[in-house]
């Protein structure tokens, strides 16, 4: 079972001589996994066959 | 199962970037943990040499790196494929499964099939949450030729599983699909082009008749059903019309359709199998295709194994395609069930005899096959451990699928399979779409529901 952290955080913005650098990206979600679909297969959504 | 412990990270975790072909954005990774971050191009020497980001990532590395060895390597089996017989009604050319058994080969009896799920069940619900329905999924050959069958087990162990068929579509009469969508059983079609030409090249009945618009009829019956997929297998005989192909799929209301690269695995598929550049040029296309189709209609056309690269971006864990991920799903988080009621790792490897982890009924049945040598080739295969994916930037973002490609093809399993490059061109795509905000759109509504945020970093 996937360990839930729940971090939402700003960094302070780093120290930089390009004055309208494009800001940075980084996300990271997660939950308990439970994906079984291969190529031949796939039920995306986890809903829609309960 | 090689796992080890879960990496513990190096306090100054090693950092690399990828030139994702983006006007403003480059990639910054840890291809150890799969973080990732999209930073000022200009900015790339900086960020690998310190500042606020490596800083706040190395504050998060720990649980990066925990939750991916989790998925890689603690999860237990939660679906299971079946199938009813080794008979088809077509004869593909891309097929992985032997020809003899498609044309001449055995059914299932009812018995034995009610036999297996009452088998399987309990061991199901031996090693999952109380509360947590396995999946069983009906797989080819075509399980409708041994439909009585098939809709009895669906019948008797309704409380049990959650179902899934996937058909050529050719039986899917008016009665089958009342039966199905009564029960909520997910229907996965296919078809290979956009008209009849197209899809005979690759896909029509072994005396060579077409089958396109039995398909497009099973199609129309499934029109308004939540629940239902199309695959096209992508060919030299169909690349081309990939984007006619999805624009036909929106028309008819798929809610979700596959693009698939050819298995590689037998020889009749690697004689159409596209060269990677056009298979990404024409993938693209048609990708792009979909979300003109999005903003004109407010309809979404999900491709879920293009969905399935962004999410494993995104959000590792809630990925639905265990294809993309090393050690892949095969073994470890579903296994399969032949006709002749032997397990193997995946559906892939029926046909390929080393890969028989032995009979369902027998003694010691689903653990036993697990435990195998047969199994443990499959699921032992470690993207960390061969080269040149060993040493890629994205390695657990595409996972290097897929093992029984490798193997008939390259004799070993330490060989990347047979699109490493599309692999890649679509990563980068998809983390473009992420620099654009535009992700998003190429994911079904509430794709995220269910997962908590481990980590947002912005600056």
């Amino acid at each position: 079972m996937t360990k839930i952290v729940l971090i939402k955080q700003q960094t302070p913005p780093a120290p930089t001589g390009s004055a309208g650098a494009a800001p940075t990206i980084a996300l990271r979600k997660t939950c308990s996994p439970d994906g079984v679909g291969l190529s031949h297969y796939v039920l995306m959504d986890k809903k829609v066959a309960r | 199962m090689s796992a080890g412990a879960p990496a513990r990270t190096h306090p100054d975790p090693t950092l690399t970037s990828l030139d994702i072909g983006h006007p403003v954005y480059a990639a910054i990774l840890d291809p150890k943990t799969a973080f990732w971050a999209l930073v000022d191009k200009g900015r790339v020497a900086d960020t690998l040499a310190g500042g606020a980001l490596r800083d706040a990532y190395r504050r998060h590395a720990d649980a990066c790196g925990r939750e991916l060895h989790a998925l890689r390597f603690e999860l237990k089996p939660s679906g299971v494929y079946l199938n009813p017989t080794e008979r088809c009604n077509l004869n593909c050319r891309y097929c992985y499964l032997p020809e003899a058994q498609r044309r001449s080969g055995g059914h299932m009896s009812a018995d034995q099939l009610l036999a297996s799920l009452g088998r399987l069940r309990d061991y199901f619900r031996s090693i999952m949450p109380q509360g947590r329905k396995a999946r069983a999924i009906f797989h080819g050959a075509e399980p409708l030729m041994n439909r009585d069958a098939v809709f009895a087990a669906i019948e008797a162990f309704a409380g049990d599983f959650i179902f899934g068929v996937q058909t050529n579509g050719t039986l899917l009469d008016e009665a089958a699909v009342r039966f199905l969508t009564a029960r909520n059983v997910s229907i996965g079609l296919s078809l290979d082009g956009p008209c009849a030409d197209v899809t005979d090249a690759t896909r029509r009945t072994w005396s060579g008749r077409s089958v396109h618009d039995r398909v497009l009829g099973a199609m129309s019956r499934l029109r308004g059903y939540d629940a239902w997929s199309v695959i096209t297998t992508c060919t030299i005989e169909n690349l081309p019309h990939l984007s006619a192909m999805v624009e036909l799929f929106h028309a008819r209301e798929v809610p979700t359709c596959m693009l698939n690269a050819v298995r590689c695995t037998l020889s009749g598929a690697r004689a159409i199998r596209p060269d990677d550049r056009a298979m990404a040029r024409a993938f693209f296309a048609a990708l792009d295709r979909t979300h003109e189709l999005y903003r004109e209609s407010g309809r979404k056309l999900v491709v879920a194994n293009f969905a399935n690269i962004l999410i494993a971006i995104r959000a590792p864990t809630a990925r639905r395609l265990m294809c993309d991920i090393s050690p892949c799903g095969a073994g470890r988080a579903f296994f399969a069930l032949s006709a002749d009621g032997s397990l193997y790792p995946c559906s892939e490897f029926i046909g390929l005899p080393r890969f028989d982890g032995g009979h369902l009924l027998a003694d010691g049945g689903v653990e036993a096959a697990l435990a195998s040598d047969a199994f443990n080739a499959v699921s032992g295969r470690n993207v960390d451990t061969f080269s040149p994916c060993g040493e890629c930037a994205i390695r657990h973002f595409c996972g290097s699928p897929c093992p029984a490609e490798a193997h008939e093809m390259g004799g070993r399993m330490g060989n990347t399979g047979a699109f490493c490059e599309f692999y890649r061109e679509q990563v980068k795509y998809a983390l473009r779409l992420i620099a654009d905000g535009e992700a998003d759109d190429y994911l079904w509504d509430g794709w995220d529901e269910g997962t908590e945020t481990l980590f947002d970093l912005a600056h």
